[in-house]
C-alpha cells in the first residue's frame, strides 16, 4: 500500500488532480458553512452582473442569483450525484458480476446475455429511455446513469469472478462446508474489492459528465434547484450575450472531470505491473550507441569483424552487461558458430550488428562492427537502413512470432525486395517466388498466398531463410533458426542452410545453443559465456579437446545415439546475472577447477589467432592441442 | 464471407429483440401514467379512458408488446401524439440530419484518433507524444456540450467563421458547401471525446504491437521507419482499433444529443427529448429502437471488417 502512494506521489500529473479532487470536495463539504449568498433568491433588478461585481464576485445569472453561490452548491449536488451513481452501479453492477462469475452454467449464462443485450445500446440512449419513463428529475437522472452503467461493472468484476472461483482456496472453503453465501462473501469479495475500487475511480468521471448532461438537457435536477449541468442548461440562452453565466460551470466541470481522469489514470499506472517496470516502451528504429573509448580497427580478412564489442541493457539505475567486449570475425563462405547457454549474450551481439537490439533499454557502448572496412556501430540511421537485409540479413528463430501475422508471405517477400530494389511489382513476384522454391517450398506458387497461420513451423521458417536471401546478401545472421523446429524439420533446414552458403558462398553467423548443430553446419565456432567468448576455434579441435572447463561441460550435455547409458552431467548453478558480474572468470562458482587465482582480476582470451581461451587452468594445453 | 456476414444478421435478431424488450419494459412497467401527461389539466376520467383505449394501454403488457412488435414489424411505430404524425416518418426524416452529424464526426474521430495515436506510440516520450497526450487529457474531459457552446462563441460569434446553428440557413440554397459550413462546428465538438479515446487506444495498442518480432523482422528487412509503423505496426494495431471504433460509432450516435441541444440540429436526439418533456411515449420508443437497431447492425459491419482485416479469425 505504501508503495502504491509513494508510485502514485512520484506521478506529478495524477498527484496534481489529487490535489485539485481534494480541494474541490473540500470546497463543497464546507459550502453550507461559507457566508455565500443564497443560491436560489432571485433579483431581477441585478440580473447579467460581470464577473468581479461588488458582491457578487463571479457575477449574476439570468435571474440575479449569486453565481458563486449557485456554482459551489451546485459542485456539492454534482459531486453527490456522481458518486452516489458511482457507488450505485458498482455496488450492483459487483452483484451482479460476483453471481454470474460464481455459479457460472445457465445462470452465468442468462446474465451476460441480459448484460451484452443492455451492452448493445448506445448508453446514452438507454439513460435516455429511463429519464422518459421515470420523468425528469435529479433522482432520475441518477438512476438512469448508474443503470446505464451497471452492465460495465458486471462484465468486469463478472471476468475476475471466475478466475478467482475456480482458485484452490475456494475449492478448500466448499469441502470445508461453507455455504456459498459466506463464500462470496469472505472469499471472493476480499479479492475482487480492488478492482471494484479501480473500475470506480476511472469511470466516476464520466458520471458526473453523464448527470450534467441529462440535467443540461434539463432532464436531470429541476429549477430552483441547480448543479453544474443545468447551470449550464439555463445560462445556454444567454450564451453570447452572457457568456460568463456559461463558462463559469463549463469550466467547473472540466476541471474536476480532469481531475479525476489525472487520478484515475495514475491510479491504472501505479497497479499496473508491466507499466511500473517501464516494460512498455517501444524500441526505436536502431539501437541507441553511447560509445565511449576509440574505435578498433578492422583486423584480418573477415568481411564482418566485431572488435571488442559491448551492448548493455539500463533499466531503471541498473546495468545489464549483456555483451562485454566481443571480438569475432566471419569470411565470405565460412560459417561461424556462437554457442551458449540461454543469457549468454548470443543474441544481443548478433542483434548489435545491425542495431536492431530493442532500445531502451539497450545501448551499445563501446567497440566496432566493421562490414567491408566501414564501422556500423555509429553508423546514420539510413546507411544501416540500407544494409539491413540487401547486405546483412537475418533469420530469426520462432517464424510464427517473426513474419508479419496478417500479410500474406508473398507480398512479405516482395516487399523485403522492393525496399531495396526499385523493380515492378511483377518482377519481384517472380523474384519472390523463384525464392520460395529455393529454400524447396513445394506448391510455391499457392503458398505465396497463404498466411504465416496456415503454414506449418518447417514451412514459415523455410519463408524466414527465403526473405533473409532475398537481396542477395554477403552475411547472414540466423539466431536459433531451428531451436523452435523438431529434429527432422531442423536437419532439412541445416543441409539448406549449408548447401546455399557453398552455393553462394555466403557468411554465415549461427547462433545456438547445441552442439550437435555446430557439428553439423560450422567451420568455426566461439563460446559464449556470461556476454563474453571464453573459448574460440575451429569446430572439429574444439569438439575434439576442448580447452575451457564451461566448454567441455557443454559438449558433455549433447546426448548422443548409440552410446547407451552415458551419463549426462547437467551444469550445476546458473549463469551470473550479468548486472553484477564476479571479479575475473565469470564461469569460477560453477567451476570444479575453480581456484582463489581465477576470481581475482580480469583473464584474458589468449591463443593463436585460430585458437583461443579465457581461462588459466585449461582442460588442454592448446599449443599441445594443435 | 457471404455465410460469415448471413450468419452475424441472423445473431442481431435475437439482440434486437431483447432490445425492443427492454425499451418497452422500461416505458410500460414502470409506474406514469401517459394519458394524464397528454392531457394535462383536460385529464378528466372519461377523456383518460378514451386515450387508454386508443393507444391501447387497457390491454395486458405482453399483449401491448406483441401488438407494438407486430406493428413495427410491418412498418409501423405508431403515431405521435404531439406532433400528429407517424413517428416512423419523423424519425426516418430527423435520423437523416443525425446520421449526417454523426457521421462525420465518426470519420474524424477514426482518423485523426488514430493518426494521433500512431504519432504519440511512433515519438513515445518526445514532444509529440507529450502535446498529444495532453490534448487527449483535455479533449476526453470536457463536455461536448460545454465545448459546442465555447466553440459557438469563438468560432461563430466572434470569428464568424461559421453559421451559429442549425443544419440549413432560413433562406438561401441548400447546397453541400452551405451544409458542411453548418456540420463543421458540431461536427467537430462531437467529435472530440472520441477521438480523444481512439488516440488513446491507438497509442497503447501500437506501443504493444512495436515490441513484437515481427517488427524486428521489418527493421532487419531494411523497411524505412515510416513503412515500419505505417505499414507493418498499425496494420496489426487496427486489429485492437476496430472494436473501439464500434463502440466510439454508438458514442458519437448517441452523444449527438447534447450537440443537437447546442446546435439546434433538426435530429433525433433532439427530437426524442422534445419527445421524453412531453411524454410522447410512442416516439421515444420508436425513436429508441430504431437508432439502437441501427447501432447493432452497424457493428455487425465493424465486426467484417474486423474478419477481413485479420485473416486468423475464422468466418
Amino acid at each position: 500500500m505504501m508503495g502504491f502512494l509513494s508510485l502514485l506521489a512520484r506521478n506529478r500529473l495524477a498527484l496534481a488532480g489529487l490535489v485539485v479532487m481534494v480541494l474541490v470536495v473540500l470546497l463543497a463539504l464546507v459550502t453550507p458553512l461559507l457566508p455565500l449568498a443564497d443560491p436560489d433568491v432571485t433579483n431581477t433588478g441585478d440580473r447579467f452582473l460581470p464577473p468581479f461585481s461588488e458582491g457578487a464576485l463571479l457575477g449574476t445569472d439570468h435571474l440575479g442569483r449569486d453565481l458563486l453561490s449557485r456554482l459551489m452548491w451546485g459542485t456539492r449536488l454534482s459531486l453527490a450525484v456522481g458518486f452516489a451513481a458511482a457507488v450505485i452501479a458498482a455496488v450492483l453492477g459487483a452483484a451482479v458480476g460476483i453471481v454470474a462469475g460464481y455459479y457460472g452454467g445457465r445462470t452465468d449464462n442468462l446474465i451476460m446475455r441480459g448484460v451484452d443485450m443492455l451492452m448493445a445500446f448506445p448508453y446514452i440512449l438507454l439513460a435516455l429511455a429511463i429519464v422518459a419513463a421515470l420523468g425528469p428529475g435529479l433522482l432520475n437522472a441518477l438512476i438512469a446513469v448508474a443503470a446505464v452503467n451497471i452492465p460495465f461493472f458486471a462484465r468486469n468484476i463478472r471476468g475476475i469472478t471466475v478466475g478467482i472461483a475456480h482458485k484452490e482456496f475456494v475449492d478448500a472453503a466448499k469441502l470445508a462446508g461453507m455455504g456459498n453465501g459466506r463464500i462470496i462473501l469472505t472469499e471472493i469479495l476480499p479479492n475482487v474489492i480492488p478492482v471494484i475500487v479501480i473500475a470506480m475511480s476511472t469511470t466516476v468521471g464520466w458520471m458526473i459528465l453523464e448527470t450534467a448532461g441529462l440535467s443540461f438537457l434539463g432532464l436531470g435536477s429541476q429549477p430552483p434547484q441547480a448543479d453544474l449541468g443545468s447551470m449550464l442548461g439555463e445560462a445556454r440562452s444567454a450564451l453570447i450575450t452572457n457568456p460568463h453565466t456559461s463558462v463559469v460551470p463549463g469550466v467547473m466541470i472540466l476541471v474536476i472531470v480532469m481531475a479525476i481522469n489525472l487520478l484515475g489514470d495514475g491510479v491504472r499506472d501505479a497497479l499496473d505491473p508491466r507499466l511500473r517496470s517501464g516494460a512498455l516502451t517501444r524500441p526505436m528504429a536502431s539501437t541507441t550507441v553511447r560509445r565511449e573509448g576509440p574505435v578498433p580497427e578492422a583486423q584480418g580478412d573477415a568481411v564482418l569483424d566485431l572488435r571488442d564489442l559491448q551492448t548493455q541493457f539500463h533499466v531503471k539505475d541498473r546495468v545489464y552487461r549483456a555483451v562485454g567486449g566481443v571480438s569475432l570475425g566471419v569470411k565470405p563462405g565460412e560459417c561461424l558458430g556462437i554457442i551458449g547457454e540461454s543469457g549468454s549474450g548470443k543474441s544481443v551481439t548478433a542483434l548489435s550488428v545491425m542495431g536492431l537490439v530493442a532500445s531502451p533499454p539497450g545501448v551499445i557502448t563501446g567497440g566496432a562492427v566493421h562490414y567491408k572496412g566501414q564501422d556500423l556501430v555509429g553508423a546514420p540511421y539510413e546507411t544501416l537502413r540500407d544494409l539491413r537485409g540487401r547486405e546483412v540479413s537475418y533469420i530469426f528463430q520462432d517464424p510464427l512470432a517473426t513474419l508479419h501475422p496478417l500479410y500474406k508471405v508473398g507480398d512479405q517477400l516482395v516487399e523485403a525486395i522492393r525496399v531495396h530494389h526499385r523493380v515492378p511489382d511483377k518482377e519481384a513476384r517472380q523474384k519472390a517466388l523463384g525464392l520460395l522454391k529455393d529454400v524447396r517450398i513445394p506448391n510455391a506458387e499457392s503458398r505465396m498466398d497463404s498466411y504465416p497461420h496456415e503454414m506449418s513451423g518447417g514451412m514459415r521458417q523455410r519463408v524466414g531463410i527465403a526473405m533473409s536471401l532475398a537481396n542477395d546478401p554477403e552475411v547472414i545472421i540466423a539466431d536459433e533458426p531451428t531451436t523452435a523446429l523438431d529434429v527432422t524439420v531442423q536437419a532439412q533446414i541445416l543441409s539448406l542452410l549449408d548447401t546455399l552458403r557453398r552455393e553462394k558462398r555466403l557468411a554465415i553467423v549461427f547462433i545456438t545453443h547445441d552442439f550437435g548443430v555446430v557439428a553439423q553446419l560450422c567451420d568455426r565456432v566461439a563460446v559464449m559465456y556470461a556476454g563474453r567468448i571464453v573459448e574460440e576455434g575451429p569446430t572439429q579441435a574444439v569438439l575434439d579437446a576442448p580447452a575451457h572447463p564451461y566448454t567441455a561441460r557443454l559438449i558433455a550435455c549433447v546426448p548422443e545415439l548409440g552410446e547407451g547409458k552415458r551419463q549426462l552431467h547437467a551444469i550445476p548453478g546458473l549463469p551470473p546475472a550479468v548486472n553484477d558480474l564476479p571479479p575475473g572468470c565469470a564461469f569460477a562458482p560453477r567451476c570444479d577447477k575453480a581456484e582463489p587465482a581465477c576470481k581475482r582480476g580480469e583473464i584474458a582470451l589468449e591463443g593463436t589467432a585460430r585458437r583461443r581461451v579465457r581461462c588459466i587452468h585449461p582442460e588442454t594445453e592448446l599449443e599441445a592441442a594443435q | 464471407m457471404g455465410s460469415y456476414i448471413l450468419k452475424r444478421l441472423v445473431s442481431a435478431i435475437p439482440v434486437l429483440l431483447g432490445i425492443t424488450v427492454i425499451v418497452f419494459a422500461i416505458m410500460a412497467l414502470i409506474p406514469g401514467d401517459p394519458a394524464t401527461a397528454i392531457l394535462g389539466s383536460y385529464a378528466t376520467p372519461e377523456n383518460v379512458e378514451k386515450i387508454n383505449r386508443d393507444l391501447g394501454l387497457d390491454k395486458p403488457a405482453v399483449q401491448r408488446y406483441f401488438i407494438w412488435l407486430g406493428n413495427m414489424l410491418q412498418g409501423d411505430f405508431g403515431r405521435s401524439f404531439s406532433l400528429n404524425r407517424p413517428v416512423l416518418d419523423e424519425v426516418l426524416e430527423r435520423f437523416g440530419a443525425t446520421l449526417a452529424l454523426a457521421g462525420t464526426s465518426f470519420v474524424l474521430c477514426a482518423v485523426f484518433g488514430v493518426a494521433a495515436g500512431v504519432v504519440s506510440a511512433a515519438r513515445q516520450y518526445g514532444f509529440a507524444d507529450k502535446a498529444i497526450t495532453f490534448a487527449v487529457l483535455l479533449g476526453i474531459s470536457i463536455p461536448s456540450f460545454f465545448l459546442g457552446m465555447m466553440m459557438i462563441l469563438i468560432f461563430a460569434v466572434q470569428l464568424r467563421w461559421f453559421p451559429v446553428s442549425g443544419m440549413w440557413p432560413v433562406y438561401g440554397s441548400r447546397d453541400l458547401m452551405t451544409l458542411v459550413q453548418h456540420l463543421t462546428l458540431p461536427a467537430i465538438a462531437l467529435a472530440v471525446v472520441a477521438t480523444g479515446v481512439v488516440a488513446r487506444l491507438s497509442r497503447s495498442a501500437m506501443l504493444e504491437v512495436l515490441r513484437q518480432d515481427f517488427i524486428r523482422t521489418a527493421r532487419a528487412k531494411g523497411v524505412p521507419e515510416r513503412g515500419v509503423i505505417w505499414r507493418h505496426a498499425l496494420r496489426a494495431a487496427m486489429v485492437s482499433i476496430i472494436p473501439v471504433l464500434g463502440i466510439q460509432a454508438g458514442f458519437v450516435l448517441s452523444g449527438a444529443v447534447y450537440i443537437e441541444i447546442v446546435f439546434q440540429w433538426p435530429g433525433v436526439g433532439r427530437m426524442l427529448v422534445d419527445a421524453i418533456l412531453t411524454r410522447d411515449i410512442l416516439l421515444v420508443q420508436g425513436g429508441v429502437v430504431f437508432v439502437a437497431a441501427c447501432y447493432v447492425l452497424f457493428n455487425i459491419v465493424v465486426d467484417v471488417a474486423q474478419s477481413l482485416l485479420d485473416p486468423r479469425i475464422k468466418t
